[in-house]
């Protein structure tokens, strides 16, 4: 419980600092209208002479797209705050006093910031998830079953950043390898399905696992997830979460080892 | 050479008060505070002088300079820099001058200094040669000739400054604002700089501003010496006018033979310090010979030595209270004195 | 006159050789940068796929090299001078560029030019990559239409650069003014034929976009590239238009921006 409430005190001051700045938060909710409206635009493009999108309708493709802003939204609220200080950590030395807080310091590391600017995406793209399954019949239902896809697919997204951003305790220069990686994380805007069978499938499902962090939640939600998918997807994330862990802590004895 | 009257700057913020409630009337309707930074400054400084600009923090140095060599727009007053209006930052002004931030690097901090020395050559207009040439010589004067070829990072701090001191002099300017140019350097780089400066100064008649915290910097370059306290100028003129001023005292410290108690020492002159064997007095420099016959007669000390109390004492309390008091309390009218000393 | 030009000219090489020299230091970041500007391939198996059944008239073929072309023209016209500027101000380098008797913005502009080079061949090797996926659309654009594309490429590199200078000016006002950058992306993304070549838009979109200049950004020196017939006339026109609208703008932010950073302390 001293973890929440740890956790309410970092966000308050984070939120007060942030909120300074009130032309900037209406900028970024204008900002996430925008963008939000573009997707929906870019997305109508594939469906205008009738066709569906690798056999998804629009409002199934709108549960994904949904999905993919809010976790977009997440990535802007807590891990780009979180994981980019990780790299001027890392640069600066300032490493070490987190590393002597008696609380442990994945933890901190990925939970100490909290940036408002992103709670726009996160709500507009709940309310498309919403509206799309419900506009495809009666999808709402499958809610509580959709919920360990759900899950799975924040652990899976929050795993691979933090993999991403503990390499940068070897390679501080070249932080922006999280840039690549959100780059090709933009292929979760769209269902697996569209993308040609193949290279795409292999690396959205196996490299950039994309597939379960967007298409297989959103059959959930909408009904469709094959048992297979779902369980597939809770192991994928419990592995890769497990995965940033034991690599966080082979880092850290690199880092303890090697600082100057 | 520089000419400035009346000349004031006023910064506006927005002021907040603590507290939520505070904080949302904030964020519909802001308060703004005003702080004048510099308040009808106006002095003159003649051409070939180096005049140093004291002050405590936030007392307006940093901000005068930057008036003075045009970054900043003064809010009042009038202000001329070699005959040009600093503000409109004519070509010709620019050429002439130059600004150096203590801590802020102009040089690009991944590159060797000698290829940012080659975009500066370029941007001043110098050619190649003749820039080889004040490169060649400025480096040697400065001892950076090893290491102009080397990623200015790799370079410690002190020679990390010499080499910005180097590339703010390439264009020969005629007037020099330095601003803290010695702030975090080690001695050896500080009397370097200093000599160095001296040296630019006979060589091209060049007038040189600088601001500083070190009286070191001050005392080895200075002849004239411009006080600021909370934005406005209190005192301009010689530092060795102010230094006497305000010292009319001296430093007698001496070790007793046999110990006395505190009463008796007083009728010598102000004590400073007394543990055990070990005094210190303070005595008006007019008493002073007759003090010291006195303390030799009547104490028998030995290691006796007589100092001006330090400079930075006299400067601090004027950097600090804006005025100085002459150190030391009046002693006593001359007849009771004498009476004192017949014991 | 001449000498007037011969030293401007001299100032800007060396500016150049400056920034090269730099952007060598860290090469490695610009790789990486390069390499995150994928969307244009993810765009590519989407439409390639989407296009099977050839909808207005567009071949699975064509999208390949469309979105290949895509990737290309995107790389080469980021530009990225509103971050640089908003950095220069907050940490007051602006200074050191004011006290020089040479106007900033050829330092911007050589950083822009030398940062190309050094990316260059990251972006040809991620075409190779598209045609590798897709070899059947694999191809080399004629002679006439690479030095076509290039000129435009350049134009539209030039007009970015001054519509994204004149947001900077906002940097002098608030320290977070990229943020109007990012609007104007979102604009620019969906506009301008990133996600989608123009006949795919609904023809009001499409009259709309192509009255900004964002479709001459990316959809006109793609089809040039790609071959295929393009509005260049169209494209001069307007972006010469709206790059002079934003230059006037940048050149009032300017000297307001100036007297309000030496207000607030330089």
């Amino acid at each position: 419980m001293r973890l929440l409430r740890l956790i309410r005190i970092f966000w308050a001051t984070a939120l007060l600092a942030e909120i300074e700045y009130r032309v900037n938060f209406l900028l970024a909710a204008l900002n996430s209208m925008a963008s939000l409206a573009g997707a929906l635009f870019g997305l109508s493009l594939f469906f205008r002479h009738g066709a569906t999108l690798g056999g998804w309708s629009w409002n199934e493709a709108l549960v994904v797209l949904g999905l993919f802003t809010a976790l977009s939204g997440l990535s802007s609220t807590l891990l780009t705050p979180n994981l980019n200080r990780i790299v001027e950590q890392v640069k600066d030395g300032t490493l070490d006093f987190v590393l002597l807080k008696p609380v442990d310091s994945q933890f901190w590391l990925s939970l100490r910031r909290f940036s408002p600017w992103g709670i726009p995406d996160v709500l507009f793209g709940l309310g498309l998830l919403i509206y799309g399954a419900s506009g495809a019949s009666g999808a709402l239902l499958n809610l509580p079953g959709a919920l360990l896809p759900l899950i799975a697919c924040v652990v899976i997204l929050y795993s691979l950043w933090f993999i991403m951003a503990t390499t940068t305790v070897w390679f501080v220069q070249i932080y922006n390898v999280t840039e690549v990686l959100r780059s090709m994380l933009d292929a979760g805007r769209f269902p697996i399905d569209a993308f040609p069978s193949g290279a795409y499938r292999f690396v959205f499902t196996f490299l950039v696992p994309v597939a379960f962090l967007t298409t297989v939640p959103a059959r959930a939600v909408l009904g469709l997830a094959h048992g297979v998918d779902v369980v597939l997807s809770g192991a994928v994330a419990i592995a890769l979460f497990a995965c940033s862990r034991a690599f966080w802590r082979f880092a850290l004895r690199f880092y303890t080892s090697a600082s100057s | 050479m520089i000419v400035a009257q009346d000349l004031s700057k006023t910064f506006r913020t927005a002021s907040r008060k603590p507290g939520a409630a505070a904080f949302l009337r904030y964020l519909f309707h802001r308060e703004y505070k005003e702080i004048q930074a510099v308040k009808n400054l106006s002095f003159s400084i003649p051409k070939g002088s180096i005049c140093g600009f004291l002050g405590a923090n936030g007392a307006g140095k940093t901000t005068t300079l930057k008036m003075l060599s045009g970054l900043i727009q003064p809010s009042s007053g009038t202000v001329r820099t070699g005959g040009f209006d600093p503000f409109e930052r004519r070509k010709d002004f620019l050429r002439r001058i130059t600004l150096v931030i203590g801590q802020k690097q102009q040089l690009i901090w991944d590159l060797p200094a000698l290829d940012s020395l080659r975009v500066n050559a370029a941007v001043y207009e110098i050619d190649a040669a003749e820039a080889q040439r004040r490169i060649a010589e400025l480096s040697e004067l400065l001892g950076v000739s090893q290491k102009l070829d080397q990623p200015m990072r790799k370079l410690s701090l002190g020679e990390r400054m010499k080499c910005e001191l180097l590339a703010a002099l390439l264009h020969r300017p005629e007037i020099l604002f330095l601003d803290e140019p010695t702030l975090g350097l080690d001695i050896n780089a500080q009397q370097s700089i200093r000599s160095f400066l001296r040296e630019y100064n006979a060589r091209y008649g060049a007038t040189i501003l600088l601001t500083s915290h070190y009286m070191a910097d001050i005392t080895a370059l200075c002849e004239r010496v411009l006080v600021m306290h909370e934005g406005s100028l209190v005192y301009d003129g010689s530092l060795q006018a102010i230094v006497d001023r305000a010292t009319p005292v001296r430093e007698v410290e001496f070790e007793l033979s046999q110990p006395t108690t505190t009463d008796v020492l007083q009728r010598f002159g102000e004590v400073a310090e007394h543990s055990e064997l070990k005094v210190r007095l303070l005595v008006p420099r007019s008493e002073l010979t007759h003090t010291l016959a006195h303390i030799f007669e009547q104490l028998q000390p030995t290691d006796l030595s007589v100092k001006e109390p330090p400079i930075e004492a006299v400067m601090g309390q004027l950097l600090r209270d804006g005025k100085v008091e002459p150190i030391g309390t009046p002693i006593q009218p001359a007849a009771d004195k004498h009476e004192a000393v017949r014991v | 006159m001449f000498e007037a030009i011969r030293l401007w000219a001299l100032k800007i090489r060396v500016q150049l050789a400056a920034q090269i020299a730099l952007v060598a230091t860290y090469r490695a970041e610009v790789v990486l940068w390069a390499l995150s500007g994928t969307l244009p391939i993810i765009m590519m198996g989407l439409w390639t796929k989407a296009a099977t059944d050839a909808p207005a008239g567009i071949t699975p073929v064509q999208m390949v090299r469309y979105f290949a072309a895509v990737l290309l023209v995107r790389q080469m016209t980021f530009v990225w001078v509103i971050w640089e500027f908003e950095q220069d101000v907050m940490q007051g380098h602006l200074s050191h560029f004011l006290l020089r008797p040479f106007s900033p913005i050829w330092h911007y502009i050589a950083g822009h030019i030398g940062e190309r080079l050094v990316r260059l061949p990251v972006v040809l090797a991620l075409i190779g990559l598209c045609f590798a996926l897709y070899p059947s659309a694999a191809f080399v654009p004629s002679l006439s239409d690479l030095l076509l594309g290039f000129a435009v490429i350049a134009f539209v590199l030039l007009t970015r650069f001054v519509m994204q200078l004149a947001s900077a000016m906002m940097c002098f006002y608030t320290d977070r003014a990229s943020n109007i950058e990012t609007l104007q992306f979102t604009a620019y993304m969906f506009l301008s034929g990133a996600i989608a070549p123009l006949e795919m838009f609904p023809p009001q979109v499409r009259a709309f976009a192509e009255l900004t200049p964002y479709p001459y950004f990316v959809y006109l020196p793609a089809r040039i590239l790609m071959g295929e017939p393009a509005p260049v006339a169209q494209g001069f026109t307007v972006m010469t238009l709206w790059g002079l609208v934003f230059l006037g703008l940048q050149q009032i932010g300017w000297r307001r921006g100036l007297r309000h950073y030496s207000s607030y302390g330089a």
